[in-house]
């Protein structure tokens, strides 16, 4: 009952912290730009005036995916908290991707088909990554309950190296950062307009950025794994990993779809399955 | 009951907070020579860093709060100008960018040439200039921002609507 | 009891059969197809209710002689068939079994061996599966055919001969899944590939004619696998009642020596009925048959026989150098087929070949061997037959309402048909998502590959792939059918639909969800069977609809409660933009603000201000993901694993 509720709690200051960390991440990318940027707390902004925005709804689907996407990027959020098993928190946060592009799909516009198009190639570059990642961790561990995981005595980090490395790659995928937001771009417009997002207006907008909090805590999570033996080291391994991101973010510029498969299937595959068969054999 | 109705208002308050807060701009260019344009681009640099006031160039008016329109209405992008307005969900806000989308310029009463901005929706703000300087589109945006608070009810409406 | 049980699921199908072949008033055929398919289901649910069985059915029993004449009957159909279309290849396989039997029956079985029905829970599920499923099936076909044979304008109704077939295989399936000797198996296995043969040509144009024989030879040769078996096991082991091979299977000094080989032999036979690289073309060939076939037949149950071989088969093999090779041959079919799905748009071919990727991932969790992979095994067969036949039905019943089974055409489906493009939506999300049965089975499968053997690695990597290519052409097939036209002023039209059509559509749907809700019951019946089969490490233990076997834990019902309540805001969101869009103007895409509008048509303002439609299309990839790029490559590498397989025991 203890942990359901502090995972309630949880689930709760997620959403704040998401904010902020979107914020964050803004500011220190006009940080790396040379500009001022907005303030830390813009993205809350942002939110509260998309909730205000008067609807404009294409096709009530759309609001129904909207909906749909959130509630599991919550759930997904929850079973972590909730120290659950990591495939399943997966496939549940598979749920919110898999509605968001088919909101996206059910509307007739060039723009948001293609880049619902783009979205589902990166879920097909990102997914067999992250379920590698996890049977790496249970090869550990000995089972894929994020509970089990306190149980281990030395860091995963030192252990699956390698496998982390994947794993940032698929995250850098998942959250759309460059180079590879192809579906769709969070600062600026690119040549499919806003992509995935295109047609998503006000509320239900605000909603999917919501979701992509909840993704982008998630993930950290998921990183901070990795170092769960001292909450210091978690906390560097996270600024770490994040500012790295943030680096990449800044300094490339966006690739091809082509060039995101052959790399997700290519070297990062291969690192991370050297990386369990590397532990296997030992 | 009373509780609900006074939490309505306190999120209708950060609603408008935000709103002040976060405009997205979706930039329109009916007719201009580019001079506007590029001072327009200009404000999203580090120089002027449009991006201070939460403001991003977002390209869909889905998302868009603000239209900035720069350049002469012609009779070939009017339909185009209205329809990139109706797309854009309320509350929202046109600004004007230059002395041909405030008036026509030098361009008004030439035979293809419908006027200036207003004669096909309704704007908020106008920025003369020829081109309009950064700074002067910033403050527009800002006095924009105003008239948006003012329409909101939060504040008396700016005195002005052109920018000078 | 018994006995009224098995004849009412087995004996009865062919009676009702019989009796709509030469009945020749419709609506006196078609209460016969209902009452014959309502009394198979009832034994059925009988059966299941009657539990776990053997029924021994003496040496001297009229029944053993009675089915080999039967087999003989069979087989010459067979050669007649072939030798009337000159095909070689099918010649020689109907030969070599013909000579087979004869051989089995005259040289090394001494009179009638001793038979048995013996039912435990996975062939009490199977029976379930054909007689439930496959009576919905049955009913839906009553009504596609009418309007299918309005469609094709036939001077004389072809459909006695088609219920009959259908209604015969429903016999022949489940007198497959319940007898225990190799023999009486044998039989019903080589009626269940005449069945698919008559089916796949009933419409008989060329092409259906060259699938079915396809189909046939393909089939063919799995028979000859089987019969090979058969002799091998006759004359080393002695027997060919499954039942004992089993037993002797579980003995490691039997183990170790001579069974290996026809067990890989059996493993062959079920691969080609279930369609395995490099056998897959006859299945996809098989799409040109009216759609019931392909869901009864060609996904739901007779392509099951084969896996339930493969899987009847688990404990006999596990822990030998079989196990390995048969897993990595499934699971690379998995990944082929599932590479294969995302390159079509054809919406029978995407299930046809996702049809035979769930076979290869059940085929891959069999071989895998410990008990929570064949549980994932077997739940993924009952949740799957479900699903998939729902899809084909839907598929099918868009067909005729839109006239095309491509999934570019079904863009908009909600406006026109919007139960069906719902209840397609709920057999997508069934097949591919959390906390639905497939996926449950999916994540057992996962992690019960991640705590099996040195081959681990090769395993995982092989679903994960696959896994993700799965996602990716369901979820845009999803994504597409709800399209609405926003121009459209009216809400979307309530459906036409012929009764029988409705009610196995909304039958199969609620089955599928409610099915998966009480996964955790499902699984409470099935356990046992399995704990006793391969033991009790790493199995699930189920307690407040948790599924947990100290390695993963798979929450059914809150997922389901909690997932449930966010489904059910959307939809009253969903329902409360719908009623307030109405009457204001409506919301058209962005289309860079040069849109035009003609009647309900949406499209750019192109030259001299005509309209120009944009056109969509998914992304199928043919230059990665094409039949063309992958077939040869796929089934080559599949050749080399079946002759590794084989020839690694030789």
């Amino acid at each position: 009952m203890l942990k359901f509720l502090f995972a309630l709690v949880a689930l709760a200051l997620s959403v704040p912290a998401g904010g902020l960390l979107a914020g964050l991440d803004r500011k220190l990318t006009a940080r790396l730009q040379s500009r001022m940027g907005p303030p830390l707390l813009q993205p809350f902004y942002d939110v509260l005036k998309l909730c205000g925005k008067s609807p404009c709804v294409s096709n009530p689907w759309l609001v129904f995916c909207s909906f749909v996407c959130v509630t599991a990027s919550a759930l997904a959020l929850f079973l972590f908290y909730m120290q659950g098993d990591l495939l399943l928190l997966f496939f549940v946060m598979t749920i919110s991707a898999v509605f968001k592009v088919a909101g996206a799909l059910s509307i007739p516009s060039p723009y948001s088909n293609v880049g619902a198009q783009r979205e589902l190639l990166q879920m097909l570059a990102y997914e067999p990554l992250i379920t590698l990642v996890f049977v790496g961790i249970a090869s550990v561990t000995g089972s894929f309950m994020v509970a089990d995981v306190y149980a281990v005595e030395t860091p995963l980090l030192l252990q699956l190296p390698f496998l982390y490395l994947a794993l940032g790659y698929a995250l850098t995928i998942k959250l759309g950062k460059s180079p590879f937001d192809i579906s769709a771009c969070h600062h600026g417009h690119q040549e499919i307009v806003r992509g995935v997002l295109t047609e998503y207006s006000g509320p239900q907008l605000a909603l999917l950025e919501l979701s992509h909090w909840l993704d982008t805590i998630l993930i950290l999570g998921l990183c901070a794994l990795f170092w769960h033996t001292s909450f210091v080291g978690m906390v560097i391994l996270l600024v770490i990993t994040y500012l790295a991101e943030i680096l990449v973010d800044n300094i490339t510029a966006r690739m091809t779809w082509q060039w995101m498969l052959k790399n997700a299937f290519g070297p990062t595959l291969a690192l991370a399955v050297f990386n369990i068969l590397w532990f296997y054999v030992r | 009951m009373d509780i609900a109705k006074k939490l309505t208002e306190a999120l209708g308050g950060y609603i408008n907070k935000g709103r002040v807060k976060s405009p997205w701009v979706i930039h329109y260019d009916c007719g201009s020579c580019n001079g506007c344009d590029i001072e327009v681009l200009a404000c999203l640099t580090p120089v002027f860093d449009l991006e201070r006031f939460g403001i991003l160039n977002i390209g869909d008016p889905k998302h868009a709060d603000v239209l900035l329109v720069t350049g002469t209405v012609n009779h070939r992008n009017k339909a185009v100008l209205r329809n990139i307005y109706d797309q854009m969900p309320d509350p929202k806000a046109v600004i004007a960018v230059g002395t041909c989308a405030c008036s026509g310029g030098v361009f008004q009463d030439c035979y293809n040439v419908v006027g200036g901005v207003d004669q096909i929706i309704p704007v908020d703000v106008y920025i003369p200039g020829c081109a309009a300087k950064p700074e002067a589109i910033i403050d527009g945006v800002v006095l924009a921002l105003e008239v948006v608070k003012g329409k909101l009810g939060l504040q008396p409406l700016p005195k002005t609507t052109v920018f000078e | 009891m018994l006995h009224i049980l098995l004849w009412g699921c087995i004996v009865l199908p062919v009676f009702a059969a019989l009796v709509t072949l030469v009945c020749t008033n419709e609506a006196l055929r078609n209460k016969i197809v209902f009452g014959g398919v309502g009394l198979t289901a009832l034994s059925a649910v009988g059966l299941a209710l009657y539990g776990s069985f053997a029924l021994p059915i003496p040496a001297t029993s009229m029944l053993g002689s009675l089915i080999t004449l039967l087999d003989f009957v069979l087989l010459l159909i067979i050669l007649s068939i072939v030798i009337s279309r000159r095909h070689k290849l099918g010649l020689a396989f109907a030969l070599a079994q013909l000579a087979g039997l004869v051989f089995l029956d005259f040289g090394l079985l001494d009179g009638h061996a001793p038979a048995a029905f013996i039912a435990d829970t996975l062939s009490i599920a199977m029976v379930l599966i054909v007689s439930l499923v496959g009576g919905a099936i049955c009913i839906y076909a009553i009504g596609y055919m009418k309007e299918h044979e309005e469609h094709l304008r036939l001077a004389r109704t072809r459909q006695p001969r088609f219920f009959f077939v259908l209604l015969l295989f429903l016999g022949a399936m489940n007198g497959l899944v319940l007898a225990d000797s190799l023999a009486w198996m044998f039989f019903f296995w080589e009626v269940t590939t005449l069945c698919s043969f008559l089916l796949i040509g009933h419409d008989q144009t060329p092409i259906a004619r060259t699938n079915a024989m396809r189909a046939l030879w393909m089939n063919l040769l799995g028979g000859v696998a089987f019969m090979a078996a058969m002799l091998f096991l006759q004359s080393t082991v002695g027997t060919l009642s499954i039942s004992q091979l089993l037993a002797m299977g579980t003995n490691p000094a039997v183990q170790a020596g001579a069974p290996l080989l026809p067990l890989a032999l059996l493993c062959l036979a079920g691969f080609t009925k279930s369609a395995q690289l490099p056998f897959q073309s006859w299945l996809c060939g098989a799409m040109v048959a009216p759609t019931p076939v392909s869901a009864l037949l060609h996904s739901s149950t007779m392509v099951k026989a084969g896996v339930y071989l493969v899987l009847r088969l688990a404990p006999a093999y596990v822990g030998t150098m079989l196990s390995p090779m048969i897993a990595l041959a499934g699971l690379f079919t998995f990944v082929a087929t599932s590479a294969l799905a995302v390159g079509q748009s054809n919406g029978k071919k995407i299930l046809a070949y996702s049809t035979i990727a769930n076979l290869g991932l059940i085929i891959g969790c069999a071989g895998i061997g410990t008990p929570a992979a064949i549980t994932a095994a077997t739940l993924l067969l009952i949740f799957h037959a479900i699903s998939k036949g729902l899809m084909f039905l839907c598929v099918g019943s868009i067909e005729q309402h839109i006239g095309s089974r491509d999934i570019e055409d079904m863009r908009g489906l909600y406006q026109i048909m919007p139960r069906t493009a719902v209840i397609t939506l709920i057999g997508i999300v069934t097949l591919m998502l959390p906390p639905f049965g497939a996926l449950l089975a999916k994540w057992m499968a996962i992690e019960a590959a991640a705590a099996s053997s040195i081959f681990m690695p090769v395993f995982v990597v092989l679903i994960a792939f696959g896994s993700a290519l799965t996602v990716l052409f369901w979820a845009r097939w999803a994504g597409l059918i709800l399209g609405v036209n926003p121009l459209a002023r009216k809400a979307p039209s309530t459906e036409i639909q012929e009764d029988t059509v409705r009610f196995a559509l909304s039958a199969l749907a609620l089955a599928a969800v409610v099915l998966s809700l009480l996964s955790p019951f499902v699984y409470a019946g099935l356990g046992p069977n399995i704990a006793a089969q391969f033991g009790l490490r790493g199995l699930y233990t189920v307690s407040w609809g948790l599924f947990d076997n100290g390695i993963g834990l798979f929450a059914v019902y809150p997922i389901f409660i909690l997932l449930g309540a966010g489904v059910w805001l959307a939809i009253r969101a969903a329902r409360k933009a719908a009623s307030t869009a109405d009457g204001s103007a409506p919301c058209l895409p962005y289309l860079s603000g040069i849109q035009m509008v003609e009647g309900e048509k949406i499209g750019f303002n192109g030259p001299m201000s005509s309209l120009v439609q944009p056109t969509l299309s998914n992304y199928y990839l043919a230059e990665w993901f094409g039949e063309a790029t992958l077939t040869r490559t796929c089934n080559t590498i599949a050749l080399v694993l079946l002759t590794l397989m084989l020839g690694g025991l030789i």
